[in-house]
């Protein structure tokens, strides 16, 4: 009997139907909230899982336990290299370009007045996030000077350290949604989020629908997939209106309660498998 | 790895800590969320036997995909 301990923050409809998922298959599920975590800092093993299925919301906690637990020789999907790189945008850019991966131009600045000059140089309109924000809080559209520096004002005049880095990205003028194409191994299906808004995420209202990925789509979602070595990630690409295709994130912990019945895309089956059979054991 | 059983303040055992409904308790785990049948509101499972129920938190800074 395979042996899995799920990791998580809250036990929402995901986890739910993961946890039923893997029962089908007569796996052990071993439920771990993150919360109650403590780990020494060497190589000495807390566990006889198989594997980890990390599911933990905090980015905080899954980037750390995943990195400690990998120390202690589990194997975590994701791995903590790419739940790092995926949960921090800038470096989810910087590992695509250094992939080739074809995405919206972009820059990181680290003070005010040189990131205004560069968004002047770049020109209007530009999109500016978080590098660790998440459901789209705090993405702004920069349609104007006064906007920027209202915007840039608040993003290097509060917070601490890790919030005085400027993301700055070409926004690209969708033509009313964005795609969601999930990888698990290999492309296996995704959504079109439909919305009036430029935001298209579901936590903000976007409605998702059905969507049969073209190849080219696949093929694009498991490159930008391989670049950040994950396993099951979920790749949001943007079409242009001209018809090109950009990587925008990657998602490291999937989540598709709001989607599923859209997309028909068994998620839950699908990951559950793909832990059951060891595939993967790290892309990166 | 060790399985959290948090101990909170909470409310009366089996009811919603906003409306009072009852709220079935069987096959609950620590740390679900689940939507109260009364009032809609989103709960967290934060003890079993009994059941005890918190209003879920609010989104944390770092949460999400």
């Amino acid at each position: 009997m395979r042996k899995v301990d799920l990791v998580y923050t809250r036990v929402r409809t995901e986890e739910k139907l993961l946890l039923e998922a893997l029962r089908r298959r007569d796996c052990a599920v071993n439920m771990v909230a993150d919360s109650g975590q403590v780990l020494s800092v060497d190589r000495q093993r807390v566990s006889d899982a198989d594997t980890v299925l990390m599911r933990s919301m905090s980015f905080t906690r899954a980037r750390y336990l995943a990195t400690f637990l990998e120390l202690k020789g589990a194997r975590v999907l994701n791995s903590a290299r790419t739940i790092s790189l995926c949960g921090d945008k800038a470096l989810t850019c910087a590992a695509l370009a250094a992939k080739g991966v074809p995405m919206p131009w972009a820059f990181v600045a680290f003070d005010e007045d040189a990131c205004l000059d560069a968004i002047e140089t770049k020109g209007y309109p530009v999109v500016t996030k978080p590098v660790l924000g998440s459901w789209g809080r705090m993405v702004a559209r920069l349609d104007s000077r006064s906007a920027a520096e209202g915007v840039l004002a608040m993003r290097f005049g509060t917070g601490g350290a890790q919030d005085h880095v400027a993301l700055v990205q070409e926004y690209v003028d969708k033509p009313g949604y964005d795609l969601r194409v999930y990888v698990i191994g290999r492309a296996v299906g995704g959504l079109r989020r439909r919305s009036e808004h430029w935001v298209t995420n579901t936590a903000r209202g976007a409605v998702p629908e059905r969507y049969e990925v073209p190849v080219v789509h696949a093929k694009l979602a498991e490159a930008a997939a391989e670049a950040v070595g994950g396993d099951m990630v979920a790749v949001d690409l943007l079409e242009t209106r001209g018809g090109d295709l950009y990587v925008n994130e990657i998602n490291h912990c999937v989540e598709f309660a709001r989607s599923i019945e859209a997309t028909g895309v068994p998620l839950p089956d699908l990951i559950a498998d793909y832990v059951v059979t060891g595939a993967g054991g790290g892309r990166g | 790895m060790q399985v959290q059983n948090p101990t909170t303040e909470s409310v009366t055992p089996n009811q919603c800590p906003l409306c009072a409904q009852q709220v079935p308790g069987a096959n609950r785990m620590v740390g679900e969320v689940l939507s109260c049948d009364g009032c809609s509101a989103e709960l967290e499972v934060v003890g079993l036997n009994p059941l005890r129920l918190e209003e879920a938190p609010e989104v944390e800074e770092d949460w999400g995909e």
